[in-house]
């Protein structure tokens, strides 16, 4: 393969990425040393294996451990083509129209167990994933397979390159690569071995994880970044309790908070107790939304889901459950927080986003057509899992669906039962929370609205919508793809299956000594912690 | 005597059988298995991944077979493996234990040291200030549940000093101040409430042996009131009293979720919690086996000193 054949194609391709380097706080060096203790709020679900989970319980505490291909520039908080930045990849480039990503490895890599990296553990790692036929091994639990479902073959012509052969054009591989959700594995150490411990790349090894108690890092002398880390370690604290974990913070015994951790309210307490604690707004990139069977009756029929989407007030919604801490949404991030989402004139059009009144008259005749009127009420269970964050929210959304004539009884459900009775379609309507692990419609769109997706809880399928899909996936032009995925939002917001309620925002919380801490808007993809140091 | 223990520790490995059973059949009344926890970190399901991690986990087994491997590894000290670890069951129950133990033994300490005394005082002085004051104290105790009182401790601490007991395990050889202090501020909050009782069981007790004969005829001897209260008088009225430290410190063992939460202790209660939420079947069947087992011998302790404090108990005879 000849590189003077490849075509670069934007600004980030071909990047020269010779250090992730975070500029310090102006007027200050960087010092080293000292141990950052890290708020967590449960203890890793699946140990480090993040291939095999989907939830930030277990990336984030992960993230020090690994290395990706490309990743987030850690020093800009919102995500993008044109933030993204090589880790293992030194440069990459796109040839022939986007069907073809090549990475060209650094050579100075090591695992923490002292092998050298290579072009094979790349390979390794996505054929696992994708469950490509020649993959070496499998995962027992694999939840973004879809997201490679258009990598033909991935290729390792030298110890040193990597080529992914896509079956068509898609722009998107390189943001899903950066998500926090793709860390490379090393091809000599089984998967199964990273439930309980971690080989990787990341300027972190784990010392210790004390089960239910804490994960320690200390820092990798051999990272390929020379001069990072800044610290020494990193402590991971488990903390159960939510009162104690602010009260840890705010005592300083954490340096930092969990992401996603810290709402409007705790942000107001700590702030006051603590007037020098940073804090750092941003969004999580978690909606609440509500999920509808459509195989099922009453919500196979899009004017009754239409309906209860019109009837949720969301900005009610984001006072009374949110305290202010959210801001409208469609099923993309809003500017200026992502880049895909819709502008508030687009918003305001949407089912559910205008004045109240107007949005619950305009409920209570769709349902009227549909057939459900005071004499004839539309009773529906609204199942949700039993967690706090998730049943503030339900309650409002049984209350507000009450104002127009559907009456709503809340069905708590165990974490354990939940998943299975969302994917085997064993419910009538839910209350919802759906995190996105990048900024991105290919990742979100194929995850959560495609036909036979297993995430696709409200098991909605428009062959119109997929043709959308593929349309926008394939586009090349960045404003052109914009304004079509503007179109599909909109069109989910009118099909409803899921309609969005909000975006959650985050109030990300530190001390004032971390420094060269940059809090993104999506809780997945920072915290890798290399370019931190704590001035003390 | 040893005919006595020998018919109860016969009795206790058949309690302890029966507990085996019940927690084994409770566990899997619950809905869903580790399984559907495993998928609801990926939030999704598929059926065929799903049979593959119960065979690897041994869970697609018929229950009865399961519960046998269960007896048959736990007679011979094999705990199994955790299925959310992936590790040995006992390396993680290992360290819980002692921390567990040593938060019921200060508590029920603590609980001791103010219970038996205000009880003591409160029946003495029956009907004065001092008795009402201690019975609004005592009732107070009853009335707040030890983890709202550990949180409010917390929040105190918190607010007024900035400072709160260490939220990792400090082991008394690392900082034997820290771990007093880590351990201290728990066992206040859970000795309290569990002291209340006592007072209120150490009153009563009093109160009604006071009334004895007995007591009339060492007061008319002329003995002290220290004497008549402490030798005569409280030695006669204990044995209710022991029997409901007995109940506290075992209801201790498995009764110190919220606390062990609040206060961030790494215990077997707060594990025990998780393990429940996890369907991790290893964890939970031997925690609770473990906490049978200390319940069981701290009834036959209490048992046993009934003997000692009272030489008109005779086991055996």
């Amino acid at each position: 393969m000849r590189r003077s054949t490849f075509v670069s194609m934007g600004a980030a391709a071909a990047l020269v990425v010779a250090g992730l380097s975070l500029t310090p706080a102006i007027g200050q060096a960087p010092k080293s040393g000292g141990v950052l203790n890290i708020m967590a709020r449960e203890d890793l679900a699946q140990g480090f294996a993040t291939h095999e989970t989907a939830t930030v319980a277990t990336s984030t505490p992960s993230l020090p451990c690994f290395s990706n291909l490309v990743f987030f520039d850690p020093a800009k908080k919102t995500e993008s083509m044109d933030t993204v930045v090589g880790e293992l990849a030194e440069k990459w480039s796109w040839q022939d129209n986007y069907k073809n990503l090549v990475f060209f490895l650094r050579r100075d890599v090591k695992w923490h167990d002292g092998k050298p990296f290579t072009s094979k553990d790349v390979k390794y790692t996505f054929d696992l994933v994708r469950e490509a036929p020649e993959a070496t091994a499998k995962l027992r639990i694999n939840p973004r397979k879809d997201w490679y479902a258009n990598v033909e073959h991935i290729e390792a012509p030298d110890p040193y390159t990597v080529v992914f052969r896509l079956k068509r054009p898609q722009p998107s591989l390189l943001l899903m690569l950066a998500s926090g959700y793709s860390p490379i594995y090393a091809a000599h150490v089984p998967p199964a071995n990273y439930r309980t411990t971690c080989v990787g790349t990341g300027p972190f090894k784990v010392k210790e994880w004390r089960k239910g108690e804490f994960i320690e890092y200390a820092k990798n002398p051999d990272f390929y970044i020379k001069g990072r880390p800044y610290l020494d370690g990193l402590r991971y604290v488990i903390i159960v309790e939510r009162g104690t974990r602010t009260a840890a913070l705010q005592s300083g015994q954490l340096d930092v908070a969990f992401p996603g951790e810290t709402g409007r309210t705790a942000m107001e307490q700590l702030k006051k107790a603590v007037p020098s604690m940073v804090f750092q707004p941003v969004a999580q990139n978690v909606s609440d939304n509500i999920i509808m069977n459509t195989k099922k009756p009453p919500f196979d029929n899009p004017k009754v889901r239409l309906a209860v989407s019109y009837a949720i007030d969301r900005r009610g919604l984001i006072q009374a459950a949110h305290q202010g801490g959210a801001v409208l949404g469609g099923a993309m991030l809003p500017k200026p927080y992502g880049v895909w989402g819709m502008l508030e004139k687009d918003l305001l059009a949407l089912p559910g986003y205008g004045k109240p009144d107007e949005m619950k008259a305009q409920a209570k005749k769709l349902l009227a057509e549909a057939g459900i009127t005071p004499q004839n009420p539309l009773k529906v269970e609204v199942g949700v899992r039993a967690i706090a964050i998730y049943l503030d929210m339900a309650s409002f959304v049984v209350n507000e669906l009450k104002q127009v004539g559907i009456e709503g009884t809340l069905k708590q459900v165990e974490t354990a039962q939940w998943h299975p009775m969302a994917t085997r379609g064993d419910y009538q309507m839910g209350a919802n929370l759906t995190g996105l692990g990048t900024d991105d419609p290919d990742a979100n769109f194929y995850e959560n609205y495609a036909c036979g997706s297993p995430r696709n809880y409200s098991q909605y399928c428009s062959e119109e919508v997929m043709k959308m899909f593929e349309r926008q996936s394939q586009e090349l032009d960045p404003k052109k793809r914009a304004a079509m995925v503007v179109d599909i939002q909109k069109k989910l917001e009118q099909d409803a299956p899921r309609p969005i309620l909000a975006q959650r925002l985050d109030y990300y919380a530190h001390w004032a000594h971390v420094k060269g801490l940059v809090a993104h808007n999506n809780v997945y993809n920072f915290s890798r912690f290399q370019d931190v140091w704590k001035d003390k | 005597m040893k005919t006595y223990l020998f018919q109860r520790l016969g009795i206790a490995v058949l309690t302890l059988f029966g507990m085996s059973v019940v927690i084994f059949v409770l566990l899997r009344l619950a809905p869903g298995d580790i399984v559907d926890i495993l998928f609801s970190t990926g939030g999704y399901v598929n059926v065929e991944e799903r049979k593959a991690i119960m065979k690897e986990l041994g869970i697609d087994k018929p229950l009865v077979a399961q519960y046998l491997e269960w007896i048959r590894n736990f007679l011979v000290g094999d705990l199994g493996k955790s299925y959310r670890y992936d590790q040995p069951a006992w390396d993680i129950i290992r360290p819980l234990i002692p921390v567990t133990l040593e938060l019921a033994v200060l508590s029920t300490l603590v609980a001791i040291c103010i219970g038996v005394p205000t009880g003591v005082i409160s029946a003495i002085r029956q009907d004065t200030t001092l008795d009402y004051a201690l019975r609004v104290f005592s009732l107070a105790g009853l009335s707040m549940p030890a983890f709202w009182l550990g949180m409010v401790i917390i929040l105190a601490l918190v607010s007024y000093l900035q400072w709160i007991p260490p939220v990792t395990y400090v082991g008394p050889r690392e900082n034997l101040w820290l771990h007093i202090v880590q351990f201290g501020l728990p066992a206040l909050a859970v000795g309290y409430r569990s002291s209340a009782l006592i007072m209120r069981i150490t009153r009563s007790a009093l109160l009604e042996v006071m009334r004895e004969d007995y007591i009339r005829t060492a007061w008319a001897k002329g003995q002290s009131e220290r004497v008549v209260i402490w030798r005569h008088a409280l030695q006669n009225a204990i044995l209710p009293v022991v029997t409901v430290i007995g109940i506290e410190f075992a209801f201790l063992i498995g009764g110190l979720v919220v606390t062990e939460n609040v206060f961030n202790l790494p215990g077997v209660a707060r594990f025990l919690v998780q393990a429940i939420l996890w369907r991790d079947y290893p964890i939970v069947q031997n925690l609770v086996m473990f906490i049978a087992v200390v319940v069981i011998l701290s009834n036959l302790f209490v048992d046993m000193l009934y003997g000692f404090l009272d030489p008109r108990v005779r086991y055996g005879s």
